[in-house]
């Protein structure tokens, strides 16, 4: 009897329904509104690549040791590297780095050894051509520049 | 086996995808049927195919693992975690305390993501589009929590060989904690949703039956196994991972049909809150990464390694030749091995029926083809 | 123009890296291997040899020492005995040549016509009635190119075994789907990958790669570079430049 009354009125409906209406109330928002609002990015995120520089005195923190290339499960990584007569130091020269063939793993970041290159929290990367997607040297340092919208 | 060649006046072969809202991903079925029964079905498989084996024996022991995630991507923190404890037992080492209990943390916070994003699929496919949104929201702060710790939300090469390599970052027990708090009520939620709904229990009562037996000769694992009434679950049977210290149920149901799935799948979410609850109460101090040195170099030997994954039994059977790169590397994908199921399953039912089975065996294609 | 010739660096160069770790180990390795087996055969455990990579780091002095500590580059195993070994080699006898343990984890090597039969009476006579995998793993310079693994294990005694077996490179092994049902798409597996034909199999087709694939991927003499210049000579009509 209870069973049929039950069908009857669709409480079983009705209870699904219920859920839905309490959850209409503006404070259960839980979109973003992406490019107006700029979502929180996680201290660790392993996004857009960067060649850390000095920041006092602009030079490259890169020590060219090849080390991140090796490390790369993608072998996307080019490093070339000058050596330099007075200093009898190696320079680096080009730096290379496929962005649309990395996997954003972090094994170049933690590879290396004088934390020259970082993953950053920038996760824009597209671009209009495969080129776009390689990045060198000044691109690394300097760290992609998407599109802002205004609103 | 349909034999697909065959056809008399009244059958009819429809192709179901590759490219069909319902199958998951590019998963074709040819189905065979006879008005609206199914005669026979074949699964068409390999879309997704990359290679994975063959890439990790071009790859040393620390490159492969992030190609792992890459597999069950929804749930890439288990596909990890069963990696490096294969390396592990090749190198006859183990993560130290304190490594392991958070392993045990995330894995449990990718099941729940994985059955959440389960539920939310299954019940688009039978109809139920609500779900899905609340479904994302709760997974959404799980990722937060993936993101926030190792950097990464989805393909999170979140171990490393040996342990960890990021330390838990301030505020994740008390984030998880939150989490779980927050989580149980919406579970509750999603059983009002669509447990007693009239729809949902037609729908899913009696379809697909795959009874304790079969599930074996099949070698099926996981949440069907389970629904059919074997409780067997490796995280009891052969514990990793220190998971004998946990206090948790396995939750089995008896008659294996889609609606048990469901439960026992919506009970899973919940053991796991209870499993993170007690990891996060005390996770050991300690070192993070056991001592393998900066190069993983296995001893020659062989070693097969499974672990409890959302889906079932995921194991990785190695074998190193003493070099830096395992000489073969296989991995035994619990969605394949289910998947071979679904002829069984969908024998005698309705081609409505078909898009249930397959969402409640919960496949990923990335982990079918590799 | 610069522009233009760095893709090609950075797209060109990777591949021949990776190239270089899958034509070499194949070369090298598997004569170490390749003696390992009549050796572990004897399921003596050779002298102990230390598990190297976890020792140390200190890469310059380790990799002195490699040459002395890579000739006894052996599984070492330890004999497996149990009430069920006595059971097997009773009922088996000389066809099964191993029963051994490594790393905690226990398996047998068998005699390849035998395996139907061991896998029966496994589940029918020992509750082994769950079989979790099925896998090959090439040796290019063995005589008997393949070892087909099929990885079995019991509700009841809660335990997990592997039965090995070597197989030649033309041999084609029974299938066991008549004993596992799940053994169909795992065997079609294994024969799209290695190319081992499963006699009396129902459906012994190509299950991850289409059809009309040539060569079988996870050989070691599968060389994914040529069939990929192959691929786009044929295709593209052109040379590919790795
Ligand atoms: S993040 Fe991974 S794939 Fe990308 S460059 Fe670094 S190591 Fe290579
Ligand atoms: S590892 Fe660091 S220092 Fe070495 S080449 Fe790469 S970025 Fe430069």
């Amino acid at each position: 009897m209870r069973k049929l009354l039950k069908t009857v009125f669709l409480v079983d409906l009705i209870q699904g329904l219920w859920v839905t209406l309490r959850n209409q109330h503006p404070k259960h928002i839980y979109t973003e509104q992406y490019p107006a609002q700029r979502p929180k990015i996680a201290e660790r995120y392993r996004g857009a690549p960067r060649l850390n520089i000095h920041p006092v005195s602009g030079e490259t923190l890169c020590i060219a040791c090849n080390l991140c290339a090796l490390a790369c499960p993608e072998n996307l990584i080019v490093v070339t590297s000058e050596r330099n007569e007075q200093t009898r130091r190696k320079e680096l020269t080009t730096f290379i780095y496929d962005t649309s063939r990395c996997m954003f793993c972090g094994l170049c970041e933690d590879a290396c050894p004088v934390d020259a290159l970082e993953l950053t929290q920038d996760f824009e990367l597209a671009s209009y051509t495969r080129d776009g997607a390689i990045w060198d040297r000044q691109m690394l340092e300097e760290g992609p520049k998407p599109t802002r919208y205004r609103y | 086996m349909p034999e697909t060649t065959f056809l008399d006046a009244n059958e009819l072969v429809l192709n179901m995808g590759p490219q069909h809202p319902s199958t998951h991903g590019v998963l074709r079925v040819i189905l065979k049927l006879d008005g609206e029964k199914i005669r026979g079905t074949e699964c068409v498989i390999g879309y997704l195919h990359r290679g994975v084996e063959k890439i990790g024996e071009n790859r040393t022991y620390q490159m492969f693992a992030p190609y792992v995630d890459r597999m069950d991507y929804v749930a890439a923190v288990s596909n990890g975690l069963g990696y490096c404890l294969a390396v592990e037992k090749l190198l006859n080492t183990e993560a130290p305390p304190r490594a392991q209990v958070v392993r045990v943390i995330l894995t449990e916070l990718n099941r729940i993501a994985s059955h959440l994003l389960w539920l939310g699929t299954h019940a688009l496919d039978i109809g139920a589009i609500t779900p899905l949104f609340y479904v994302m929201r709760e997974r959404e702060e799980i990722l937060n929590i993936f993101e926030a710790y190792c950097g990464a939300r989805l393909t999170t090469h979140a171990f490393r060989c040996g342990g960890l390599q990021y330390e838990v970052y301030d505020g994740m027990e008390q984030q998880a904690k939150r989490f779980c708090k927050a989580f149980l009520p919406r579970v509750d939620e999603y059983e009002e949703l669509l447990s007693e709904n009239r729809i949902w229990k037609e729908r899913l009562i009696n379809v697909g039956i795959l009874t304790g037996d079969e599930c074996k000769q099949y070698g099926v694992t996981g949440p069907v196994l389970r629904a059919a009434g074997v409780k067997w679950d490796i995280r009891k049977a052969l514990p990793y991972s220190g998971y004998e210290k946990y206090d948790f149920e396995i939750p089995t149901r008896q008659n294996g049909d889609t609606y048990d799935r469901y439960m026992v799948r919506i009970q899973e979410m919940r053991q796991s809150v209870r499993i993170v609850e007690q990891a996060v109460e005390d996770i050991p101090s300690g070192p993070i990464m056991a001592k393998v040195g900066k190069i993983v170099k296995p001893p020659v030997g062989e070693a097969y390694v499974s672990i409890e994954a959302p889906k079932g039994e995921l194991g990785y059977f190695i074998v190193s030749d003493g070099s830096t790169q395992p000489y073969r590397l296989r991995v035994r994908p619990p969605s394949f091995i289910n998947l071979q199921a679904l002829e069984r399953m969908s024998r005698g039912a309705l081609v409505a029926d078909v898009v249930a089975i397959i969402g409640t065996i919960d496949i990923v294609l990335g982990e079918i083809d590799r | 123009m610069a522009d233009e010739n760095q893709p090609d660096q950075t797209a060109g160069a990777p591949e021949g890296d990776a190239q270089q770790p899958k034509t070499t180990p194949p070369a090298e390795t598997p004569p170490a291997a390749a003696p390992a087996t009549p050796a572990a055969e004897g399921a003596k455990p050779p002298a102990v040899k230390k598990p190297a990579p976890a020792a140390k780091p200190a890469a310059a002095a380790h990799g002195e020492k490699k040459p002395a500590a890579k000739k006894p580059a052996v599984m070492e195993t330890t004999p497996w005995e149990s009430d069920l070994t006595k059971l097997l080699a009773e009922r088996f006898g000389g066809a099964i040549t191993e029963f051994s343990s490594y790393v905690g984890q226990n398996f047998l090597v068998a005699a390849p016509d035998s395996v139907v039969a061991i896998v029966e009476f496994l589940r029918e006579e020992a509750d082994f009635d769950y079989l979790v995998d099925v896998t090959a793993v090439d040796y290019p310079q063995r005589p008997e190119r393949f070892d087909v693994v099929y990885v079995l294990y019991s509700f009841a005694r809660n335990e997990r075994i592997r039965v090995k077996t070597r197989i030649k490179e033309d041999y084609a092994p029974h299938t066991v789907t008549g004993v596992h049902p799940t053994a169909n798409w795992l065997e079609r597996e294994v024969y799209d990958m290695f190319g081992i034909r499963f006699a009396e199999h129902p459906d012994m087709k190509r299950i991850l790669l289409p059809d009309e694939w040539e060569g079988y991927p996870l050989r070691k003499d599968y060389s994914i570079i040529n069939m990929d210049n192959r691929w786009v000579k044929d295709n593209l009509g052109i040379d590919s430049g790795q």
